[in-house]
């Protein structure tokens, strides 16, 4: 008897359900994944479906439908800055090294340089622009405990370390460090980041 | 008369936080990366992929008739049989409609190379035979000696009876500066004589300069905007090649806006580094601890054509010294300044040399090292002499950061760490720079009739919060919050700001701001006076009130109503007495470190960093500055090189994951603290941008060869380098 | 990044077909493909976008070994939320704990990290995978630092970079391979190969065929992963090892030692299992069983650090089994 181990986040995580099985049988336009069984999956997806040019991609970001053109190639990064001008999160490195183009899709921290627009199509993004950004938010921490310089890594901070404390309202000190293992800042801001996470994380719990 | 600072600031010093933080925080402010005016087109770079190469052809036609593309253009002065002299090294640029688009055109350019024959190590630099990077006078076999500098006789000190010496190589490699945000602008040529840029950079006003000079435009018909910008660390201070190409693009693609950033392997290549240092050091004191000689032939490459010198002796008296520097030239990018230029360097090597002298004197090095302090700041900061005896400032920051580390209670003779797998280690170093500004700059202050008080100026912030010092000034000096100031900078059409780099924006800017502040108030009470019966000269403000012989008379908002139609606007200019009069700050820096001697891994534990900078405008800002530089210096100690392969002349890692760069777990306990004494006060304001990062890699190698016995001659302290120390050592033994 | 076509699916049998007679590539979390195809190492014509379920489960079969089945498109995070698998495969998950970042524990699936390709910079730099160029070998001559220090006679000098497999292989988990002629299940170990031509893949796995899922059974005694690294936060490792170790009493009646970032493949260290054998794990043994992990070990210029490091991580691997962390300050 499978004695099934594994779900991790309450809620739909992107692979606890398949993705992108709604797209292979719709139109060029990208809906969201059904969320079915595999094997309905199975059934309904006889052949597959070629996307070689450019296409329309429909997504949330925000909480607004956006729809805009792109290629395959595009990544969920640039088609946020390039096409819907959503421009929080930055890209730096470009090879999934550094965090400063961390969104949240789905629910779950990515990298967006290194994610594919195309297999976004229905998904769900949130930005840093997103957020709360009042008293007792992460933006506001940063700013109280002065976790950001030139700022350009910042957003990239700010999300992992909002998802950090979703995820685990009680960190410790370590533990935030891991959460924000992703995001490189040159400037130096750790101190301030480690700071601005403990105090949000109690700021939060005071709400 | 010369201005002074207030006696008992309200806010100078105080911890304030920083006005453009939540616009940051939030994602929400736009860099000039982020800009997207109307129309906009992608530009994209073609750039050398070989070390040393003639272009024998080149065909822009291919990437002209590919879809989308509005713009191609050959960069700069390059043309059939130009050299090109490193990886990375600008060829052709492209704009297109998507970014994707322009990518494709850039593939689409056909050039043809004669690959030549390359140097990109040092080593392989001065190899008889070598291939040659460029011919110049004095430039042989790819080197160029400085003039040697000498003092005294120092050969016959070092060997006189008595006298215990070293002798020791140590070498730090090439380091990026790795900007987060890359260089670059987006750019919109307007009409036939008009650009407006949006520029990444540290100055606005000379990126300003360099597209009019490039266009032979008035500067006046140019404007740049940098409302932020994503990190410059001395590597951007004009418009850059990119830039001028990106406004060309944009001229011949109508006008159409082109927005033109590096990728992350051309930003390691091309946008600038920090030159390495490899140095053969002698060093010798008399048996009780006086330095009495230091012979030094140092070298360094700062790639095809840019030095690589560095101070040195550094911090200490050296009654007999010599000095020969040798640049040494490669087909690598070019160095540009690097958060204080050649002081890390020279600070590893001086430091270096002071602990294993220490070692084998058997004194203890935090002894030794104040035995031998100069009576006078060696550093000139390039705007006044120094004229301050940093003798007992070294001597209490000194024994405050020993105090903070547990030097006394914790520091043991090198090897005497245990027998375990893990050893502790303690090291230190002492810095040195110059900091303050000049006095040609302008803040203008406007006081309008609705209470809002504007301060602008052509200045800019790289993260060093200038916004917020602007305010900070101003409410001080109009009794008013900081959050009631509105400072206007990164835009070069506003009155002529500083430059951001040297440490000098902050002593550069402040006293213009105080002066603009205090003129602006000054014209304020001579127009509410009569109103209120009161002579100009009896008031004050606080709190928000005009005061008449300190009582409150008149809230802010009222008196300004009384201003009518017509704003208070002045500008304020440089004054005397308020900064950089005596530039030439300090500091040293301790760090403690655990070292697994099985696997060479070094993890820092502690650092204190004790800094002094004259008066601190804002303790947070100015503290989140020492942390930066503690970290950056951290980098440097631990992780950073750039890897060369000699065969086929590329850099090996340019990214951001081998190239290595510390992340949050890597971060120790940083303990900072300002040397901060009524008598710093009065010397003004002071930057702090560089200072603090100077020491840290220094004292984290001594801390190293403290724990494990042994000297790793090779920054960074990585496991390779470590454990190829134990070995040597091992090999000896 | 260069043009392709694009196709989705969840089901391995579609994916299977979507790449038959195209230069194609599967695509799980991305982030390995995606950063090779932005530096045009890997330029494939049609991208399959493979989004299996993650799924981690443990079977029990009457009176038989149970099974562990982790699905290809497991994540790392999925992987490492298992406390079943925490405790029962320390190795695996103290190895996965240990790759990348938040941000790609979330994005990588057990098959890309698997199937990923090397990350010799060499490579990645598009002078192909044993990097030679006019017949000299770059990684040879140049900078090895991170490069294998065994099987270092031939020309390919790359570490395998996948940190997984190495515990993996230690545990004696199989891999399922869908192909377009069926089903084939073979030793985790048996997907890698060392290259001896520029041709030659160092991965076994058909460029038509896809990954499904891992089995692996449930270990009978103990296990763990040693890995060492220059920084705390993301960073590859120089070398590290997983043991499993299965005990006659307090001696090692059969050991698996597995090294990670020495060889081109995921190295076995066959004279070090054998010298294991009947012995307990202490202190002693420990240090004289990892000294024969290092039997043949050839080093290049640059990389002889390795080969102390290699013989410390294999130790501690062998400890930390039996719960001797001695290494870590008090
Ligand atoms: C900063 C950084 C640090 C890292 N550190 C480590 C580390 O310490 N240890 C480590 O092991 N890794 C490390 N990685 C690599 C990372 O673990 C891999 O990139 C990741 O595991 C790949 O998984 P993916 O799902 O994203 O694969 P993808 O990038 O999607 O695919 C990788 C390869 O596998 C193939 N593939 C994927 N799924 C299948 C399938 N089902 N069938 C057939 N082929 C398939 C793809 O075609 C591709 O060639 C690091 C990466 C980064 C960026
Ligand atoms: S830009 Fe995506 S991780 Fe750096
Ligand atoms: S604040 Fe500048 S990079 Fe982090």
């Amino acid at each position: 008897m499978a004695d099934l181990e594994q779900k991790t986040k309450q809620g739909a995580s992107r692979r606890d359900f398949l993705r992108g099985s709604g797209f292979a049988a719709a139109t060029a336009v990208i809906t969201g994944p059904a969320i079915a069984s595999l094997d309905e999956a199975k059934a309904a997806e006889p052949e597959f479906k070629i996307v070689s040019d450019t296409t329309t991609l429909k997504l949330k970001v925000n909480g607004v439908d956006r729809t805009c053109e792109i290629e395959p190639r595009c990544t969920l990064l640039d088609t946020l800055r390039n096409r819907l001008d959503v421009t929080g999160p930055k890209r730096v490195c470009d090879r999934a090294s550094c965090g400063a183009c961390t969104v949240i899709l789905d629910g779950d921290l990515v990298y967006s340089c290194t994610t594919l627009a195309i297999s976004c199509g229905g998904k769900k993004v949130e930005t840093v622009e997103s957020f709360d950004s009042g008293v007792n938010s992460v933006p506001h921490a940063f700013v109280q405990n002065d976790g950001l310089m030139c700022g350009y890594c910042t957003p990239g901070f700010v999300t992992a370390c909002k998802v950090m404390l979703d995820h685990n309202p009680n960190p410790t000190i370590d533990e935030v460090r891991k959460g924000v293992d992703g995001n490189i800042c040159r400037c130096g801001t750790y101190v301030g980041v480690l700071q601005a996470a403990l105090a949000a994380a109690k700021t939060m719990k005071g709400a | 008369m010369p201005s002074v600072w207030p006696e008992n600031p309200r806010l100078i010093g105080t911890r304030i936080t920083r006005l453009d933080g939540l616009v940051k925080a939030t994602g929400k402010a736009k860099y000039p990366s982020d800009m997207h005016p109307e129309g906009m087109l992608f530009g994209a770079m073609l750039y050398s992929p070989h070390a040393h190469a003639k272009i024998k052809s080149i065909d822009l036609a291919p990437a002209e008739r590919m879809p989308g593309v509005k713009a191609v253009m050959i960069v700069g002065a390059i043309k059939p049989g130009s050299t090109l002299r490193f990886q990375g090294d600008d060829i052709a640029a492209v704009a297109a409609e998507t970014e994707e688009q322009a990518w494709d055109a850039v593939l689409a350019i056909k050039v043809e190379y004669e690959v030549l024959p390359h140097v990109v190590t040092e080593a392989q630099a001065v190899a008889p035979g070598a291939a040659s990077v460029f011919k110049g006078t004095g430039i042989v076999n790819n080197q160029k000696k400085a003039r040697s500098q000498t003092n005294g006789d120092p050969e016959k000190a070092l060997g006189a009876p008595g006298v215990v010496s070293i002798e020791a190589n140590y070498m730090a490699p090439v380091i990026t500066h790795v900007c987060l945000e890359p260089h670059g602008l987006t750019v919109r040529f307007v009409g036939e004589d008009k650009i407006e840029a949006w520029a990444s950079t540290q100055a606005v006003g000379v990126t300003a300069g360099d597209l009019a000079g490039a266009f032979g435009i008035p500067t006046t018909n140019v404007t740049v905007h940098t409302e932020v910008m994503g990190g410059g660390f001395g590597s951007k201070f004009g418009a850059d090649i990119w830039g001028i190409t990106a406004a060309h693009l944009s001229k011949k693609a109508g006008g159409r806006p082109v927005k033109m950033f590096l990728d992350r392997a051309h930003e390691h290549l091309g946008a600038g580094n920090r030159p390495s240092a490899i140095a053969h050091v002698k060093l010798g004191a008399s048996k009780d601890g006086k330095l009495v000689s230091l012979i030094a032939e140092t070298s360094g490459t700062g790639g095809a054509g840019s030095g690589s010198n560095f101070p040195l002796p550094y911090v200490y008296a050296v009654p007999n010294s010599s000095r020969t520097h040798t640049d040494i030239f490669v087909n690598g990018g070019n160095a540009r300044a690097m958060r204080a230029p050649g002081h890390p360097q020279g600070c590893i090597v001086m430091e270096a040399a002071m602990d294993d002298l220490a070692d084998k004197l058997g004194i203890d090095p935090l002894e030794f090292r104040l035995k031998n302090l100069k009576e006078r700041d060696m550093v000139e900061d390039g705007f006044s002499k120094p004229t301050v005896d940093r003798t007992p400032m070294y001597l209490d920051e000194v024994a405050m950061g020993a105090d903070l580390i547990g030097w006394k209670a914790k520091w043991k003779p090198r090897g005497k760490n245990g027998d375990g797998p893990i050893r502790r280690g303690l090291g230190m170093a002492l810095h040195q720079w110059g900091g303050g500004g000049p006095a040609t700059n302008q803040v203008a202050c406007t006081i309008n009739p609705d209470g809002s008080v504007e301060m602008k100026s052509a200045t800019q912030d790289i993260g060093t919060g200038a916004r917020t010092i602007f305010a900070i000034i101003a409410a001080e000096v109009l009794g008013l919050n900081v959050t009631d100031i509105t400072s206007n900078i990164g835009n070069s059409t506003f009155p002529p700001g500083q430059p951001s780099g040297g440490s000098t924006t902050t002593p550069a800017m402040s006293p213009p701001a105080f002066n603009a502040a205090i003129l602006a108030r000054d014209e304020l009470f001579v127009k509410v006076a009569p109103g209120l019966n009161a002579k100009p000269e009896d008031l004050t403000l606080a709190d928000g009130q005009v005061c008449v012989k300190g009582e409150p008379k008149l809230p802010w908002k009222d008196a300004c109503r009384k201003l009518g139609q017509q704003s208070i606007q002045v500008t304020g200019k440089s004054s005397p007495g308020l900064a950089s009069q005596h530039g030439g700050v300090g500091g040293c820096q301790f760090a403690e470190v655990s070292v697994d001697i099985e696997t060479g891994v070094v993890r820092v534990k502690k650092i204190v960093a004790i800094q002094d900078t004259g008066l601190i405008i804002d303790k947070m800002t100015w503290e989140t500055q020492v942390y930066g530089g503690v970290i950056g210096g951290l980098n440097y100690g631990l992780f950073e090189e750039r890897v060369m392969d000699p065969t086929v002349g590329i850099m090996l890692n340019p990214d951001m994951e081998l190239y290595k760069l510390a992340g949050a777990s890597d971060i120790p306990e940083i303990v900072v603290r300002a040397y901060e004494t009524p008598a710093m006060k009065a010397r003004g304001v002071i930057g702090v941008g560089e200072p603090p990062t100077v020491s840290t890699a220094a004292a984290i190698g001594n801390a190293v060869s403290n724990a494990i016995g042994v000297r790793v001659p090779h920054w960074p302290m990585s496991p390779k380098n470590v454990l190829d120390a134990l070995a040597s050592k091992e090999g000896k033994a | 990044m260069k043009a392709f076509e694009y196709v989705s699916t969840a089901s391995a049998d579609i994916a299977v077909k979507a790449l038959g007679g195209v230069d194609g590539a599967i695509l799980a979390g991305g982030t390995d493909l995606l950063s090779r195809m932005k530096d045009y190492v890997t330029t494939p014509k049609r991208v399959v976008d493979f989004n299996p379920q993650s799924v981690v489960q443990k079977e029990t079969s009457p009176g038989g070994v149970p099974t562990w089945t982790i699905l290809a498109g497991t994540t790392l995070a999925d992987l490492l939320a298992s406390k079943a698998l925490r405790e029962e495969l320390p190795a695996l998950w103290q190895a996965a704990s240990e790759v990348g970042t938040p941000q790609i524990k979330n994005m990588a699936t057990i098959a890309g990290n698997l199937l990923q390709r090397p990350r010799c910079w060499y490579y990645r730099s598009g002078f192909g995978l044993l990097s030679v160029k006019d017949g000299k070998n770059l990684l040879r001559e140049g900078d090895n630092r991170y490069a294998s220090i065994f099987h270092t006679d031939g020309d390919a000098l790359f570490v395998a970079p996948s940190s997984l497999a190495v515990p993996l292989i230690a545990l004696g988990a199989s891999a399922t391979i869908l192909g377009p002629k069926g089903e084939r299940t073979v030793m985790v170990s048996s997907l890698y190969q060392i290259p001896k031509r520029d041709s030659d893949r160092e991965l076994t796995i058909g460029a038509d065929e896809v990954l499904t899922k891992i089995t692996l059974p449930a270990p009978q005694g103990k296990n763990a992963t040693y890995e060492a690294r220059q920084k705390q936060s993301h960073d590859w490792p120089l070398v590290l090892a997983s043991v499993s170790l299965r005990f006659d009493g307090a001696s090692v009646s059969q050991a698996s030692i597995v090294i990670g970032g020495v060889a081109p493949i995921p190295y076995r260290a066959v004279e070090a299992e054998k010298a294991m054998f009947g012995k307990p794990v202490t202190l002693e043994t420990a240090e004289a069983v990892a000294a024969n992990a290092i039997n043949g070990v050839k080093p290049l210029s640059g990389n002889v650090y390795k080969v102390a490091l290699t013989k410390t991580v294999v130790k501690r691997a062998l400890l930390a089994a039996v719960g001797n962390r001695y290494w870590e300050e008090v």
